[in-house]
């Protein structure tokens, strides 16, 4: 393929380009619609299908300052169809507490105009920094386009480099400074950063770095893309502190050459980054640089001071504020502000006496990523010896760098209504452990003196480990008595149901069967008894002949079916009573017998 | 018969035993031997069932050699095996000052505990049970059928169960069957994952206690008593019931 074909098509690639363009869309859309009083939040206009647009670079709303900070555009591609984004990011810092609306304004695109939706912002004032963050470089927040003083390095039209912004360049020992890390890419320039950059060194400690901010800025006139990290350091000591380099590790796709002989043609086309590039892995770092660190002044330093440095405020509230003999009531302290919130030891409580105090725990909340603003929750348990109507006072120093003085905050004693506990309120393994660290000195309580020895025979209760529950004594005799339980149950269902229509029913039919074949192999002699048994049986005539010859003759049977019983009793009265007694029945005879019963059965089976 | 005698004499023996085990125990105290006096009264556990008594005493005699954690965790065990052992509460709550252990509020079962003995309780409410299921049993059968042995009997029923509900529930051998106390020297910490580097949720100072709820390799898993659930690691923790 020649040079010119070549051409040919990218020419008519270029051409295409614009009509495979998507339609022109204008989005708008906040971080967040929840902030903090001078936490920033950021609002962004997305552009697609255009290649440019007109925005404004401020908007004007009360209590919000709005500016424009960057612009970037990405570019996809499928199935050769393109499509670009533009996203213009404009930062929003809040001013004071209230509820905002960012008003609609106005986006022009080739020569159209796009309104855009108009935003609900809700600013809360729990931050308790107005303003600017005292003590924060100015630039902690995605920085204005262009950026004040640019590095020096971009003077210099490097593709990269990095700086360390640090706000002072005095500071006390245990101050916190908040510090940003910037690593700057030009916008030509693809590829991967690391997730935290190495920063640290001797004499002073680092928190935890804050996540990349991305964003665009314009230095000297080049556009980069930046990468920015938040901390703090504290210095351990005094003299003079050097802060070695900061490094981040990054692999770049940095512009290669295009084909031989097209580069000006390439340098005129909106081709996608990447396109052309060599793959470089690089380190970037910031330069050292020294400060100077401060003594705490010895002067003013008040007794209780306990290492907090910062600029802080303190609230207490107790609760409950009624309780009864030996409970205890719960005072909480809320230390807030800006400082070294790690280091910071509890108040100190004042007027104690008679109340037995336990060393507090603490839970800090902070409301920034660096710990540096936020406020600590102290929690005094407390158990009055004596009976109280008022908690202790409480009274909090802290060193305030902005003034180079110490400062001393008191609380007043809250009121509340304590009865002395004689008694321990402790349960056996109910005792709640600390939460957190115990940061504040505590001063090791004395043991007190133990009981004398001849209360120990006051001791009773269990020799066993095993509950009641589980032991072999109890588990039987309950058994026992479900067993016992379950066998009273059967008998007395028996005998319900023996007593039973039902029951006396099976029962005579029994009676019945045994009867009917009794009279197969009973002696001859006793033949005719069991007949007649029998027949009184079945027709529950009573043992009178008289009262069953009157049954039988009451009954529905035909007339010889009836002679034929009555001559059943006549015979067993003849071999019961006649003199020398009856003959014994023949073998006939006990057969047309039992023929006449099997039929009296039958009939009344019907 | 003979084996009978042979069990009767073998256990009148360890009683002997034991008496003199804790007489010396008690002796050795008195004399300011508190570290032989805690041994003596560990030994004398070791051999014989549990008494609320010798575990004071034992508790008592540690607190004396200056090992606040473990004296806090034998007026435990004390106070478990009788909850209205005051003196042992006295001791465990002084300990818990040492320690630096703060208090909490009595809920309703400690209250309970405190008051009744459990095992009487269980006895109560179990023959309670049992009278009001043959009441039960009875009212449906011969003679005739009575409505008011029923009700008796189903009242009976329901309220020996509910008092041996609340003795199970209450009854501290069972409630701290799974509570374990903290007797590493300077506590341990509570860290969201059984790892060594993994974050910290909370310190807990020696004597705290805590639920295990399950064991991984060297870590516990357990939950404080304010909620917090987390991991530890398990050199240090020791049931608050001795294993059998």
């Amino acid at each position: 393929m020649t040079g010119n074909t070549m051409k040919r098509i990218f020419l008519v690639l270029a051409v295409l380009l614009p009509f495979c363009l998507r339609a022109q869309e204008v989005a708008v859309g906040l971080s967040g619609n929840q902030a903090q009083v001078g936490e920033p939040v950021q609002l962004m206009v997305t552009v697609r299908g255009a290649r440019g647009a007109d925005v404004p670079q401020t908007l004007s709303v009360k209590g919000l300052q709005i500016s424009l900070t960057g612009r970037s555009t990405q570019f996809e591609m499928h199935n050769f169809k393109m499509s670009s984004t533009l996203t213009y990011t404009y930062l929003v810092v809040p001013q004071f507490e209230g509820e905002f609306t960012i008003p609609s304004f106005d986006v022009q695109i080739e020569g159209k105009t796009f309104r855009t939706q108009a935003m609900k912002l809700s600013v809360r004032g729990g931050a308790r920094v107005p303003q600017q963050m005292p003590g924060f470089p100015q630039n902690t927040a995605p920085a204005p386009v262009p950026s004040g003083q640019p590095p020096a390095s971009a003077e210099t039209g490097e593709p990269f480099f990095a700086e360390l912004i640090l706000s002072k360049k005095k500071v006390y020992v245990g101050e916190v400074v908040p510090v940003e890390l910037r690593f700057y890419f030009n916008s030509r320039i693809g590829g991967q950063v690391g997730e935290r950059p190495n920063f640290g060194g001797e004499g002073f400690t680092v928190q935890k770095f804050s996540n990349a901010v991305k964003r665009e800025q314009v230095v000297n006139g080049a556009s980069y893309v930046v990468f920015s990290f938040q901390s703090a350091i504290t210095a351990v000591k005094a003299g003079t502190l050097e802060i070695p380099e900061a490094t981040l590790e990054a692999r770049l796709q940095l512009p290669g050459k295009s084909p031989q002989g097209l580069g000006d043609f390439f340098s005129n086309l909106p081709i996608p980054q990447g396109m052309f590039t060599d793959n470089r892995d690089v380190t970037l770092k910031t330069k050292p640089m020294q400060i100077e660190i401060l003594p705490l002044p010895k002067d003013g330093r008040p007794e209780d001071f306990s290492g907090a440095v910062g600029k802080f405020t303190m609230e207490a509230s107790v609760s409950p504020k009624k309780v009864s003999a030996g409970e205890p009531v719960n005072l909480k302290v809320l230390v807030s502000g800006q400082g070294n919130f790690e280091g910071m030891g509890a108040p100190l409580l004042t007027g104690d006496e008679g109340w037995r105090s336990y060393p507090p725990s603490d839970k800090f909340q902070s409301t920034d990523a660096v710990g540096f603003t936020g406020e600590k929750t102290f929690e005094f348990a407390l158990v009055a010896r004596q009976d109280q109507t008022r908690t202790p006072g409480l009274r909090f120093s802290f060193f305030d760098p902005s003034t180079g003085k110490y400062s001393v905050l008191t609380q007043e004693p809250l009121e509340v209504n304590a009865k002395a506990g004689g008694a321990a309120p402790a349960a056996a393994g109910t005792p709640v452990a600390s939460q957190a660290d115990k940061l504040a000195p505590t001063p090791a309580p004395t043991p007190a003196p133990v009981s004398t020895p001849d209360v120990a025979t006051m001791a009773g209760g269990s020799t066993s480990w095993a509950s009641l529950f589980f032991r072999r004594d109890f588990l039987i005799a309950n058994a026992s008595m479900a067993v016992a339980w379950f066998a009273m149950l059967l008998i007395l269902s028996i005998r319900r149901f023996a007593r039973s229509r039902a029951g006396r029913e099976l029962a005579r039919k029994k009676l019945l069967r045994d009867a009917f074949a009794g009279l197969r192999v009973v002696e001859p002699a006793d033949f005719y008894e069991k007949a007649r048994d029998y027949i009184f049986l079945r027709l529950n005539a009573g043992d009178d002949d008289l009262a069953a010859a009157a049954r039988i003759d009451s009954t529905s049977l035909p007339p010889e079916f009836k002679a034929s019983l009555h001559r059943v009793i006549e015979r067993h009265g003849e071999t019961k009573y006649a003199a020398g007694g009856a003959a014994p029945p023949t073998a006939d005879e006990r057969q047309a017998v039992i023929a006449v019963l099997k039929e009296l059965e039958a009939r009344y089976e019907k | 018969m003979k084996s009978s005698l042979i069990a009767a004499v073998l256990l009148l023996l360890g009683i002997c035993a034991r008496a003199d085990t804790v007489s010396d125990a008690r002796a050795r105290f008195r004399d300011g031997e508190y570290e032989q006096s805690a041994k003596l009264y560990e030994q004398s556990l070791e051999k014989s069932p549990p008494s609320a008594a010798v575990f004071f005493e034992l508790g008592r005699a540690l607190n004396k050699t200056g090992q606040e954690a473990r004296a806090a965790l034998n007026f435990r065990r004390a106070l478990i095996l009788d909850p209205r052992f005051a003196p042992a509460r006295t001791a465990l709550q002084e300990a818990n000052v040492a320690l630096g252990i703060p208090p909490v509020k009595q809920d309703w079962r400690t209250q309970v505990v405190e008051r009744v003995p459990m095992d009487a309780l269980a006895l109560a409410g179990t023959a309670l049970f049992w009278a009001g299921a043959f009441a039960v049993l009875a009212a449906f059968f011969p003679p005739a059928f009575r409505g008011r042995r029923l009700v008796a009997g189903i009242l009976f029923l329901l309220f020996g169960f509910s008092i041996l509900s609340v003795s199970w529930v209450c009854d501290p051998r069972i409630a701290l069957a799974n509570t374990a106390v903290v007797l590493t020297n300077g506590g341990t910490s509570m860290r969201s994952s059984p790892a060594d580097q993994s974050e910290k949720i909370a310190s807990l100072p020696q004597g705290s206690i805590v639920d295990l709820l399950s064991q991984r390799g060297r870590w516990f898993y357990g939950q404080l008593p304010g909620g917090a659930k987390g991991w530890f690691l398990t050199e240090g923790i020791v049931p608050l019931i001795p294993p059998a």
